[in-house]
């Protein structure tokens, strides 16, 4: 029973590493440009095939895609923040809800035409390993995942926390308008929040591709999770996403275990109704935000 | 129960690749169909003889089952190749099959108009179609209307309800589920069974067929786990899968969860017997996708490349020209084809109604014609082959082998 219930735990822990990354973009989104990006789901995606094509293509492993991933989504952040997200920045909500909206719209179906609605797995040599320890076993793809996704959360928290960029972030995030006063650069500011945003994303879809298969709707299955996990741990709080995410993944995990493999995500709901019931803000509210 | 069943196995085949959530999907296809149904229409083949023989080919070319669409058309024009190169029909002086193909789009409103469109604006003798179930019923509706004989290896026990010119030539849906089960017995003395299924109709209609016809066939099912469908991680219901004791597990499940819980498995160490079912297991792709991974795992198909020895004829030659082998449906189509050109030959008229008497009367058991699991084809009045039966299948050395029934196997299944 107790194997049980630390196995189901070891996996929560390690599928919540890959919703941590979905939700930290989100938040740091929304924490600093105050807006909800509804297509961070297609940019995992689009890291997916990526990373697909470039192991199917090339013969690159999809971990070390990383490296390509990573700079292109910042790229593309950059560019939808610039050319996009920015000209709809103003006190109404409607229209940038509705432009990240069309935006998933557009790269879903812009996916379906270019790559059609299969499968597409990469197969390596650690997608079906494992490590044993005991009667208790680790997948070694998703170890792998997991590590890579807690390093790149550290990382940026130290970004945030020790650079001049990254603080002029955080005061963007707790108050746009004084932190303009004091001479921070928004365009800026929210352009590479953008791309960070993504690049975590574009990561997330590289990390998958050894044990997840690749399609234009495999977005959309990361989003509502992350979601949960932003609200969960406080808009705009990276920490609180981060701990919400692991969270979210083990109740999960146990809800398939004990309650039933179709109701693993009525905990995780159940866990957001009762934390918005107890703490409106949010598990991460009344903390410095990160 | 029955309808349970017939929608069953039913081929969800093409279901199995395609994604669930289709709604918005749906909506820009249908749109985007609009605008390309005036581009794409029928595509005669030009026929070298003077009467040429019209046969309508209907497949998904695009759309969600455009993969396996543009396999079957492969198939067609093969059996179609084939025909004419042995000299055409002769008691109509030689005359040469002419392929009438059109897309059907993968979409049930398109398959109506296409098949409607192909026989008013054809002399069709006979038509072949569609692959997936709900595309075949519709075009089955169609031509028994406009008394054309449709001739079809879709599943769906309700092609062979009150229809007079649907031809069914393989295995109904309602007879892989026990096929299912009987493997189980071949693995082990005690078949203890897991069923895991997606909380859908398709999981859970078909999960209900195989719990009925279990306890009948001395099946133990353990555990009787639907899940939600499209999830992240497989852990946790494999997990569930070992603590149950079970030794063969039925996933029915779409190609993307099977893939996860496949390697889970694997991961897990669990020594268990999986089925994996029919439609996109039994694919060329499923094993691209899973890899050494899908070495031992078990399925149920209607027909099979090495059936006999004409399949593997026709196997050699697909393979040829798709770079794949010939999978089960686009194997039954080649079937289907000779069965027509049996009817034809005695019918000694292009006559719909005419081949559709001959096709009544068929029965044949050597040559192309009888290319299926059992060897012969024989219609009943329901238009399903009497002979008809499901080959269980398994992937060994990366390839597709007929394990069971003894009759059909062409090596032993191996207890993974």
């Amino acid at each position: 029973m107790l194997e049980t219930i630390v196995q189901a735990v070891i996996n929560g822990l390690l599928i919540g590493g890959i919703y941590a990354l979905v939700s930290i973009g989100v938040t740091l989104i929304f924490g600093v440009v105050k807006i909800v990006n509804f297509a961070q789901g297609e940019f995992v995606m689009i890291g997916m095939y990526i990373s697909f094509y470039l192991a199917t293509q090339f013969g690159i492993d999809p971990l070390l895609s990383l490296i390509v991933t990573m700079p292109a989504l910042f790229v593309i952040g950059m560019l939808v923040q610039h050319f996009l997200i920015r000209r709809v920045l103003g006190p109404n909500d409607m229209p940038q809800i509705f432009l990240t909206f069309a935006l998933s719209l557009l790269l879903l179906n812009l996916a379906l035409m270019l790559f059609s609605a299969n499968y597409r797995t990469v197969h390596t040599f650690y997608s079906d390993e494992a490590i044993h320890i005991g009667g208790l076993y680790i997948p070694v793809a998703k170890l792998i995942a997991f590590v890579v996704a807690m390093l790149l959360s550290g990382l940026l928290w130290v970004f945030l926390h020790t650079t001049d960029l990254g603080k002029a972030m955080r005061a963007a995030s707790q108050n746009r308008d004084v932190s303009m006063l004091m001479g921070i650069n928004p365009n800026r500011v929210f352009a590479v929040a953008f791309g960070a945003a993504l690049a975590l994303a574009g990561a997330a879809g590289s990390l998958l591709m050894p044990f997840y298969s690749a399609y234009p709707f495999v977005g959309q299955v990361f989003v509502l999770m992350a979601f949960v996990a932003v609200v969960l741990g406080t808009l705009g709080n990276v920490m609180g996403a981060l701990i919400a995410s692991l969270m979210m993944g083990v109740a999960e995990s146990l809800g398939i275990q004990f309650v039933g493999a179709d109701s693993g995500l009525i905990v995780v709901f159940a866990m957001l109704l009762l934390t918005l019931a107890f703490k409106p803000n949010g598990l991460g509210s009344r903390r410095l935000r990160s | 129960m029955t309808n349970h069943r017939q929608r069953s196995v039913d081929r969800t085949s093409a279901n199995q690749i395609a994604p669930k959530r289709q709604s918005r999907r749906k909506f820009l296809k249908n749109t985007g169909a609009a605008l390309a149904a005036g581009a794409f229409g029928a595509v005669p083949l030009r026929g070298w003889a003077a009467d040429p023989i019209n046969i309508g080919a209907l497949y998904p070319t695009t759309g969600s089952m455009a993969q396996i669409g543009v396999g079957c058309v492969a198939a067609a024009k093969l059996a179609v190749d084939m025909v004419n190169e042995a000299g055409g029909i002769k008691s109509l002086g030689g005359a040469k099959l002419n392929l009438v193909i059109s897309d059907v789009q993968s979409d049930t409103t398109v398959t109506r108009t296409e098949t409607d469109r192909l026989i008013t604006g054809n002399k069709l003798s006979a038509i072949t179609g569609c692959y997936a179930s709900a595309l075949t019923l519709i075009a089955s509706e169609v031509c028994e209307r406009a008394k054309v004989p449709i001739i079809t290896g879709s599943s769906s026990d309700q092609l062979n309800k009150g229809r007079r010119f649907t031809f069914t030539p393989f295995a109904r849906a309602s007879q892989f589920a026990k096929a299912q089960l009987q493997m189980a017995k071949l693995v082990s003395d005690q078949p203890k069974v897991a069923v895991i299924f997606e909380n859908t109709a398709f999981g859970t209609s078909t999960s209900n067929g195989l719990k009925e016809l279990a306890p009948a066939e001395g099946v133990e099912i353990v555990m009787f786990e639907p899940y939600s469908a499209g999830f992240t991680d497989a852990s946790p219901l494999i997990n569930k899968v070992k603590a149950s004791g079970a030794n063969s597990l039925f996933s029915l499940s779409y190609l993307n969860d099977l893939i996860l819980i496949v390697r889970t498995v694997k991961q897990v160490g669990l020594n268990i017997a999986i089925n994996g079912g029919s439609g996109g297991f039994v694919m060329p792709d499923f094993y691209k996708n899973v890899g050494s991974a899908a070495e031992g795992l078990q399925g149920v198909a209607h027909w099979n490349h090495d059936v006999s020895e004409d399949a593997q004829k026709v196997n050699a030659e697909f393979k040829k020209r798709t770079g794949e082998f010939c999978f089960e449906y686009a194997g039954g189509l080649v079937a289907s084809t000779f069965m027509l050109v049996d009817a034809l030959e005695r019918a000694g008229s292009a006559d719909p109604q005419k081949v559709r008497e001959a096709l009544s009367t068929l029965d044949v058991s050597s040559g192309y014609a009888a290319m299926a699991p059992g060897g012969k084809v024989k219609f009943g009045p329901d238009g399903k082959n009497i002979y008809g039966r499901p080959v269980g299948v398994q992937w060994q050395n990366t390839d597709l082998v007929s394990v069971f029934p003894k009759e059909d196997a062409r090596a032993p299944l191996l207890k993974t």
